[in-house]
């Protein structure tokens, strides 16, 4: 119920830098993700948000009002920590129940509160246990739930729901998000599940080493990465990433490697023969190629390498001129190991990226 | 966790073993309640009774130490004749006084040095620890001499003062090490849920209560069996039982009815405080227990 803006913020412990130039833009009752592999910073980020962190350098906004000295009482924040940190002394009900005392709620309205929530979150019938008689999914469940019997203005989630199994994970991913919607509280997600992120978020920040990547959409992200980090960070099984040189036939732009040449026409052309790199790289996703048994024209010849079911796709890599491409298809396709088969592509979907810096050139 | 049954198997060397350890079981009770069971029998007896002993080889004999009609003159005299109820107040105050004041200093500066990172942290620390490793006689001459000039010899807080110089250092050493065990981020989601700071320690206060406990107890029995501190410090105005004790022995008459019956009343109140919380005692020194 309040923005959030992350203006030029820096993290530093000691020399480890750990936040860098950070800026993020949070739109009131919006759901942000931060999504990057362990030791990024995302739990930094988040720290300072809270109030435990000082903020090392620039400013952060709760709507116009600069938070950065303000005690994480005075931020009307909820957060859920990475490690729980219940209270161990307390039965999972005082747990619950602590943010609305200290907020001076009447009892009954406090109880009801704390039973609504556990039922959400199936643990109605752990509320008189000690935090230590729990499994790590009911503690992480528990910590949550301390964080939804109230309303605040932004709620802080650090990876909330790493340790839940994958069908209770599923579930939670829609209870927190149509709470959160229903709510309409800010929310920023920590979490390096890039599923997870796709799924929940209204718009994703991409971080790697402390700096950030890439924000916007899910749709975005997925679809126009800005460099092959964000390419390969981003969807499950990972884009095709395959080194290739320029060349140019008659002014026509292709793409040349020991396996295949592609030749590139329209945007994609432009935009190679634009930056004059001898080498670029070219990504497509698994889903956006096709395999088949039998050659087709313009299509890249190589040989099936391993083939993995994914439930109802089969991912099949196939192994060309040293490189490997990743395609999913059908079950249905027969190609076995050392089999040759043929690649096709359909080239609107494709990515190139540079070489040196790996930053997309379309 | 592994079940608590220790899994073993008979041998020769351990049925050996097993008798030589009850053996010794018994010795050593014999050796550490025969003192008490003395001291509680001959307080309760007269002079002549007191110092019947058997013949040298008579064994049996030894059965004529329960053999009295128990009196318990000692006792009313020590508190009519000696004014044992003053001494037995001074003590009560002294050792709980400075048990409090240590506890509450000591648990505040044992917070501050487990949470809070300073520089020179380690070199006060070892400061703190090493005011503890003078032998108490090397530094009572000085500390008279102070204590004097301050008009505190032979007064309680004077006593007071004296004993929390010395438990003081070791509250915050052993309180730090409970502190050190419960995670910062209990405190920091405290915070979250709309605690002041001062409020989120508060929170986390009853995880190392039962430290704190084992810790008052502690002091408490130093201060209570100090006979040190007590005669020079506290001699005159603070007598405690321990100088009291002592003071029934006089050159041409030792009085040891009275001397057994003041050792039941210097022991009993600790005895009877350690069975009261023997098991938070125990559940205190052996604290892991404080675990995400
Ligand atoms: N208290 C600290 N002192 C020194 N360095 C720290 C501290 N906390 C974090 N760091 C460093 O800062 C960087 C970012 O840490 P952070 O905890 O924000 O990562 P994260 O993205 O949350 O990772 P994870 O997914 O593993 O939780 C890391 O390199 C880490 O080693
Ligand atoms: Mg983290």
């Amino acid at each position: 119920m309040v923005a959030i803006s992350i203006e030029n913020v820096w993290k530093y412990y000691g020399e480890t830098v750990a936040v860098q130039d950070l800026n993020l833009e949070c739109r009131d009752g919006e759901f942000v993700c931060v999504l990057g592999p362990s030791g990024c910073g995302k739990s930094s980020t988040m720290r300072m948000l809270a109030g435990l962190e000082h903020i090392s350098a620039g400013q952060i906004l709760f709507g116009d009002k600069r938070i950065n000295e303000l005690a994480p009482k005075d931020r009307d924040i909820a957060m859920v920590f990475e490690n729980y940190a219940l209270y161990p002394h307390k039965t999972v009900a005082e747990n619950m129940a602590n943010p609305l005392r200290m907020a001076g709620v009447d009892k009954a309205t406090v109880t009801k509160k704390v039973l609504d929530a556990a039922k959400l979150l199936e643990i109605d019938h752990l509320l008189d246990r000690k935090p230590v008689e729990l499994s790590g999914g009911q503690k992480q469940r528990v910590a949550i739930g301390r964080v939804i019997v109230r309303q605040p203005a932004v709620y802080l989630f650090d990876e909330p729901i790493a340790h839940l199994d994958a069908k209770l994970r599923a579930r939670m991913r829609t209870e927190l998000k149509h709470l959160q919607q229903h709510q309409g509280v800010t929310t920023v997600y920590v979490t390096h599940d890039q599923l997870e992120a796709l799924s929940m978020a209204d718009r994703i920040a991409v971080m790697h080493d402390g700096v950030l990547q890439q924000f916007g959409t899910p749709a975005e992200i997925y679809s126009n990465p800005v460099n092959t980090w964000v390419a390969g960070f981003v969807g499950e099984p990972t884009m095709n990433l395959i080194l290739t040189e320029v060349a140019t036939e008659a002014d026509r732009p292709k793409l040349t490697h020991k396996g295949f040449t592609i030749d590139l026409d329209g945007q994609l052309g432009e935009a190679a023969l634009r930056g004059n790199e001898k080498a670029l790289r070219f990504g497509i996703r698994p889903e956006n190629l096709k395999v088949s048994l039998e050659r087709s024209p313009g299509a890249i010849e190589g040989t099936v390498y391993t083939r993995q079911l994914l439930g109802s796709d089969l991912l099949v890599e196939v192994e060309t001129g040293n490189d490997h491409f990743r395609v999913r298809t059908s079950p249905a396709f027969e190609g076995e190991v050392d089999r040759p088969c043929y690649i096709s592509y359909d080239l609107g979907h494709a990515h190139l990226f540079s070489a040196e810096t790996g930053q997309s050139i379309v | 966790m592994a079940s608590r049954e220790i899994v073993q198997y008979d041998s020769g060397l351990s049925r050996v073993f097993k008798v030589l350890a009850q053996v010794f079981l018994v010795v050593y009770l014999i050796w550490t309640v025969s003192p008490f069971i003395i001291m509680v029998g001959s307080s309760m007896k007269d002079l002549l009774e007191a110092f019947t002993l058997p013949r040298v080889g008579d064994w049996l004999g030894a059965l004529s130490f329960f053999d009295f009609s128990p009196t318990f003159k000692h006792y009313v005299a020590l508190f009519a004749e000696e004014n044992f109820g003053a001494y037995l107040t001074n003590s009560l105050i002294a050792s709980v006084g400075s048990a409090l004041v240590a506890v509450v200093l000591g648990t505040s500066c044992a917070y501050s040095m487990s949470r809070y990172q300073f520089r020179g942290k380690k070199d006060v620390f070892f400061w703190i620890i090493s005011t503890r490793m003078a032998p108490v006689v090397a530094v009572i001459v000085p500390l008279y001499a102070i204590f004097r000039s301050f008009g505190l010899v032979g007064t309680l807080p004077g006593l007071i003062l004296a004993y929390t110089t010395f438990n003081l250092p070791f509250a915050i050493w052993m309180l730090k090490g409970f502190f050190d065990n419960v995670p910062y981020a209990i405190e920091e989601a405290a915070q979250c849920d709309g605690a002041t700071r001062l409020q989120a320690t508060m929170q986390i206060l009853p995880l190392v209560a039962p430290g704190i406990g084992a810790f008052l107890v502690l002091c408490i029995l130093f201060a209570w069996n100090d006979f040190l501190f007590a005669t020079i410090i506290g001699s005159g105005g603070a007598k405690t039982l321990p100088v009291a004790t002592k003071e029934l022995i006089q050159p041409q008459n030792v009085q040891w009815g009275k001397i057994m019956a003041a050792g039941v009343v210097t022991t009993a109140p600790m005895m009877l405080l350690g069975l009261l919380i023997r098991r938070y005692l125990v559940a205190g020194l052996t604290m892991g227990a404080v675990k995400e």
